[in-house]
């Protein structure tokens, strides 16, 4: 089934970052084998004697090019390298990364609204990479973001969901999509993202990192639709006290 | 001179030449001229000034 994002209809509900690849030439593999339709790219100089594979020519058509901000350090270079990712790519999408706390690389929040707001107003469809902040969001919703993406924990950790208390009301009170980014560092963080009623889930480190890219993100990417399943079924609440699940009478109990 | 990618290089008259000068394979790359990017079509004409700061940028991996 269908869902809408960013203008586009897409049916993945998973994400890939393209950092730290061993190798951009597996992520028509893992485009292909894991259903992504999404997948972001960062934007660095360039020296002439650099040969590397460009990884342009390794993305597969139909995916949509998610241009990310990452080493702007405020709203003003978000909003350049923003620009320079339309120019190279034609993609609108962008996804705001601001940090200048280089040790947790935990998100600017302020700057990455003032950056959103410009970008609003040049027709880019905007992603914004926030800290989980309800009263963020709600700014960031009201100034034409795209979609949220709040941090599950910092970059590269794969500490999972830490703060299922604060991406909960985000959920709740926004009407824009909710990615949940960061932290993801296997499959069931993927799944508890979704079941908590993400509408979709970005990981990067966790899939890039593994001994096995392609299958880990295929792994990714079942639990995330299993983790949709769920939710959408509805889940059920945790009691207090056991409830037997076979029947109470009838036990072949010796009678004395 | 002209800061190319922040090093001092020889001043050339247009991004066209500072770029074949430089050996820069010209495609998927992206040109900014003290921050603002100059489009594709323009770079064999515009002219560049000693002192410019020129930064030739590409995509990579990233989350």
């Amino acid at each position: 089934m269908t869902y809408q994002i960013g203008g586009r209809d897409l049916r993945s509900r998973f994400f890939i970052g393209s950092g730290k690849l061993p190798s951009y030439r597996i992520i028509p593999e893992m485009v292909e084998k894991a259903g992504v339709e999404v997948i972001t790219v960062a934007v660095r100089r360039i020296n002439p004697e650099t040969k590397q594979e460009n990884i342009m020519d390794c993305i597969p058509d139909h995916c949509v090019i998610m241009v990310n901000t990452s080493g702007a350090r405020n709203a003003g270079e978000a909003v350049r390298i923003a620009r320079i990712g339309r120019e190279l790519t034609g993609s609108d999408w962008i996804k705001i990364e601001v940090e200048t706390d280089a040790k947790y690389l935990l998100p600017d929040n302020e700057e990455t609204l003032k950056a959103t707001e410009i970008l609003v107003g040049e027709g880019f469809r905007v992603f914004p990479y926030i800290s989980p902040d309800l009263v963020m969001a709600k700014k960031l919703e009201k100034a034409g973001a795209a979609a949220v993406m709040p941090l599950a924990a910092p970059i590269g950790t794969n500490k999972g969901i830490t703060c299922a208390a604060l991406l909960k009301p985000i959920i709740n009170e926004i009407e824009i999509p909710v990615i949940i980014d960061a932290g993801i560092g296997r499959p069931s963080h993927a799944a508890e993202a979704m079941e908590l009623g993400a509408d979709a889930v970005l990981a990067n480190t966790a899939i890039a990192t593994a001994p096995d890219p392609v299958t880990m993100a295929v792994a990714m990417a079942k639990a995330v639709e299993a983790g949709r399943m769920a939710f959408e079924m509805g889940l059920l609440a945790e009691k207090e006290f056991a409830d037997a699940s076979s029947p109470l009478t009838g036990f072949l109990r010796r009678i004395e | 001179m002209i800061k190319l990618n922040g090093t001092e290089t020889p001043y050339r008259e247009t991004i066209g030449e500072l770029l074949s000068e430089n050996h820069y394979e010209m495609k998927k790359i992206a040109v900014l001229v003290n921050g603002e990017i100059v489009k594709r079509e323009n770079w064999p004409v515009f002219v560049l000034k000693p002192g410019d700061e020129v930064d030739v940028v590409t995509f990579v991996g990233g989350g």
